[in-house]
């Protein structure tokens, strides 16, 4: 219990250093909003409406430290305010309409790239020098080391435009009404499949590398040996004495990139135009949409924390060493 | 769709290879569609168009919103008159006629009879006068404007000085429903989810976070014109998603800047696909800081304008797709304006480098043993043109500009931080020269009055949202006052000719090429639209001309 307190006072002190971070980031940038959207508009706005609209979006010249603490108030309100890219739509609903879809696509990858690069990592050590560990990790990481927006443009070409197997854009069929039918979920589904598919492409060699990696230094060690000289089933030897132990590291890694997850994958919703938060976070940073782009982090600082705070308690149930500190 | 198992790794790593030859080999297999040739389908088939810089949508249809959502200013509200940039003339919308007083102090329009708004009621004068005093209200500007004033079918724009730019500027806004709009509390912050307009299309239909369709308005007043079912906009975040979109057949329209659009959209369907990209957008220009030496003398920009190549700016920059600029300033835009005297005689737009290494070192900026000119003070002759990141057919223009100005021993770099920084040293005017576009309205008063109009010069450090380059020219402003007081278009066209000499003569920035229109369609479902030959209207989305495309588009029968 004591442990588990004094992460937690460690947390909300890395909580506060990253929302005034927050805060403070996006004034170092130059310029301001509604410049911003003057640029971007080229020639369709009137200069002589600049005024008036830094009036309206209350781009304040208040002192800065007054500005923080109405910062800090609204945080612990749950108030984010207005979007200034999406005016007057307020920065939680612009967030929670997309979200969704953002955690979606990347719990899909990751669990699958996890679960997948795990196993295979697992069966690789097992059996080393098979053709399974042999030839697999090398072409996983190759197709790893692509580009990730060349990757998915070539899957996009070649599964969606070409083939025709997969839908090429958007979340679902464009004219379909959301809702909990098998219909709608299949089609869902179908659209999920290149997006969730390019992602676990790229990351599922580091899975089974790590794993493949621990697993080999914890088949050498001598309860293995042990466990092999009391005649156990092999595949118990390898999933509960060998791979228990080796997926520490793993769990870590499944943690940070639960909280990952939640920042979007920009790249992925640019190519296969998937609605997201990873696009909108870049477009608010580009139009210096400060409550956006404080939303977002503070939503995704939220998440790493959180699940970064989860994974240490699972870790005290798996690993009693830690107790012991 | 196609249900497909989870394939296995041979078969990907298969599939990586298979896609990477055929990038090799430039293979270009179509995945097109069989298209709706089919009339009963075409009747009832949503015009679809892409857009490109929304990776979704939100219910926000309001016209105050500062990203406002795509059709809002097209297709829901209308304005009194539509300005057609692409032959300059002026078609009568909301407004069947207007006319200026004699003291060039007031404008009165006559409304259209029998205008409805989508909900039934009648359009009125009143809703004109309530549109402007919210505008004003709201978001400023008109500060010409003393009142509106509505009688019977007529409204009256009384100006507190002869102000003839005010037609385009007042025509042009979009009209507003009284009863709806003087009911709401906060009209700038409501989301406006049920807009009443008079467009063509007005009704909201299942609206979803990247997809939304535009029914027809059951009141429109030209219901003969209201060919097509409806408009459907699709989200993308990035012209790549859009342009894959074009390119596959999805989109009956695409106004976003396609790269080499002959192989990558035409080729693929040549009966039915084709583009258009009048020059009629606003002029681009690299602007140099008069504020800062050498820069305020006017032999050095017509130096630096000669060793551009704007042939070279323009083909290796902007694919081929926009025109040089000549000495006028002048975009396509203002073709009708343009002095052709001027045009004719034109010398600092020409590419020349023996002249502007004559004007060079005429003007005092001699070159050294190593080839380099040098400034008065001894100091080497270089400054940095600055552009966006993020625009990488102006970062070709400004590597072309370098290009060109070491030949002549000018070292220009370019510097591309992001385009906040950019323009943030723009508005403080601490920048020394950068990549710039121009004010674009139907008479070309305004371009004149931001590019050499001593009102729009800001000193340096004072936040500038125009005139960038501060400069400003005493007998530039003599006669552009003259110009907003002179009523009859005769008496502005020789103002507007001297305009151009007095730009000829000061060279106030360098103009590069006028900003092409992007616009291409694929007519399998829909027939109508605006071309070379009909240039009724450009093929632009965004413009106020669109609404004249979406009343002529037609299924194909």
């Amino acid at each position: 219990m004591r442990f588990i307190l004094r992460r937690l006072g460690f947390y909300l002190i890395a909580f506060w250093a990253s929302i005034t971070l927050n805060f403070l980031l996006p004034r170092f940038m130059p310029g301001d909003p509604v410049s911003r959207m003057f640029a971007r508009s080229l020639d369709r706005m009137q200069p002589e409406q600049l005024e008036a609209l830094r009036k309206l979006l209350g781009v304040d010249d208040r002192p800065i430290w007054e500005q923080y603490a109405g910062y800090l108030q609204n945080i612990l309100t749950g108030q984010m305010g207005i979007s200034i890219t999406r005016f007057p739509t307020p920065v939680t609903e612009v967030i929670s309409s997309q979200i969704g879809w953002t955690l979606l696509l990347g719990g899909t990858a990751l669990v699958i790239a996890a679960v997948v690069g795990n196993l295979l990592g697992i069966l690789a050590a097992w059996r080393r020098g098979s053709a399974l560990d042999s030839a697999l990790p090398p072409v996983l990481v190759f197709i790893g080391s692509f580009p990730y927006f060349w990757l998915a443009m070539g899957a996009l070409y070649l599964f969606g435009v070409v083939l025709g197997w997969f839908p090429i854009r958007h979340a679902f069929t464009d004219g379909l009404e959301p809702a909990f039918t098998a219909e709608f979920i299949g089609d869902v589904g179908a659209h999920l499949v290149l997006p969730a598919l390019t992602i676990v492409l790229v990351s599922i060699g580091g899975w089974m590398l790590g794993m493949r990696n621990t697993m080999i230094a914890t088949n050498s060690e001598d309860y293995i040996t042990m466990a092999e000289a009391k005649g156990l089933r092999p595949g118990r030897i390898m999933l509960r004495y060998a791979a228990r132990n080796a997926m520490l590291p793993s769990v870590t890694s499944f943690g940070m990139g639960l909280g990952f997850v939640v920042g979007g994958a920009l790249l992925t919703e640019v190519v296969f135009a998937y609605p997201g938060v990873g696009y909108q976070l870049l477009n608010a940073v580009q139009g210096l949409d400060y409550p956006l782009m404080q939303g977002l982090f503070l939503t995704i600082t939220a998440a790493v924390l959180l699940a970064n705070f989860l994974v240490d308690i699972l870790y005290v149930r798996l690993d009693p060493r830690v107790r012991s500190n | 769709m196609t249900q497909t198992k989870f394939l296995k790794s041979a078969r990907i790593a298969a599939a990586g290879l298979a896609v990477g030859a055929m990038l090799l080999t430039g293979c270009a297999a179509t995945g097109n569609k069989s298209g709706g040739t089919d009339a009963a389908a075409n009747a009832s088939a949503f015009l679809t168009i892409p857009r490109e810089d929304m990776g979704t949508f939100v219910q926000n249809f309001n016209p105050f919103a500062p990203t406002v959502n795509p059709m809002v200013q097209q297709s829901i509200y209308e304005s009194l008159l539509v300005f057609n940039p692409a032959k300059g003339n002026t078609v009568p919308w909301l407004a069947t006629d207007w006319k200026a007083a004699d003291d060039g102090k007031s404008i009165t329009f006559t409304l259209r009879d029998g205008v409805k708004w989508s909900d039934g009621q009648p359009f009125v004068a009143d809703d004109v006068a309530y549109t402007f005093e919210l505008q004003k209200k709201l978001k400023g500007g008109y500060e010409y404007l003393d009142g509106v004033t509505a009688q019977g079918n007529k409204v009256t724009f009384n100006f507190n000085k002869p102000w003839s730019p005010a037609l385009s500027d007042v025509g042009q806004l979009s009209i507003l429903p009284k009863h709806i709009w003087s009911a709401l509390a906060d009209p700038e912050k409501d989301a406006n989810a049920k807009p009443v307009g008079t467009g063509p299309y007005t009704e909201v239909d299942n609206f979803q976070a990247q997809s939304f369709v535009l029914k027809k308005n059951p009141n429109y007043w030209q219901p003969d014109k209201q060919k097509i079912a409806g408009i459907k906009m699709l989200a993308f975040a990035g012209n790549d998603g859009a342009n894959l979109a074009a390119a596959n057949g999805d989109v009956d329209w695409a106004p976003q800047y396609i790269p080499n659009i002959e192989k990558t959209f035409v080729s693929k369907d040549k009966d039915h696909r084709h583009y258009w990209f009048p020059p009629t957008g606003a002029m681009i220009n690299w602007q140099l800081n008069t504020t800062k030496a050498p820069f305020n003398d006017v032999d050095v920009r017509k130096a630096l304008s000669m060793a551009v190549d704007r042939d070279q700016v323009t083909k290796i920059g902007m694919s081929g797709y926009a025109q040089p600029a000549d000495c006028t300033g002048l975009s396509g835009n203002y073709e009708t304006w343009k002095n052709t005297q001027v045009k004719d005689t034109c010398t600092w737009t020409k590419h020349d480098v023996q002249q502007a290494n004559d004007l060079l070192d005429k003007a005092g900026y001699p070159k050294g043993a190593d080839g380099k000119r040098t400034l008065k003070d001894g100091k080497p002759f270089e400054f940095k043109i600055s552009v966006g990141a993020t625009s990488s057919d102006w970062l070709s223009v400004a590597n072309v500009i370098s290009q060109n100005l070491a030949e002549v021993g000018v070292t220009a770099k370019v510097d591309s931080p992001d385009w906040a920084a950019v323009v943030a040293g723009y508005e403080k005017g601490d920048f020394d020269s950068g990549i710039v576009w121009s004010a674009n309205d139907p008479s070309p008063y305004k371009y004149f009055n931001t590019t050499m109009g001593t009102a729009s010069v800001k000193p340096v450090g004072t936040k500038a949202s125009d005139n960038y380059h501060r400069f400003g020219d005493p007998k530039a402003d003599a006669l552009l006052s003259d110009f907003a007081a002179a009523t009859d278009q005769s008496k502005q066209k020789d103002i507007a000719n001297k305009l151009q000499e007095e730009y000829n003569d000061v060279a106030p920035l360098v103009p590069l090429f006028s900003g092409p229109e992007w616009g291409a369609y694929n007519d399998t479902r829909f027939t109508g639209w605006p071309t070379q030959d009909n240039p009724y209207a450009t093929l632009s989305v965004r413009a106020p001309s669109t609404v004249l495309v979406l009343t002529s588009l037609e299924p194909r029968k």
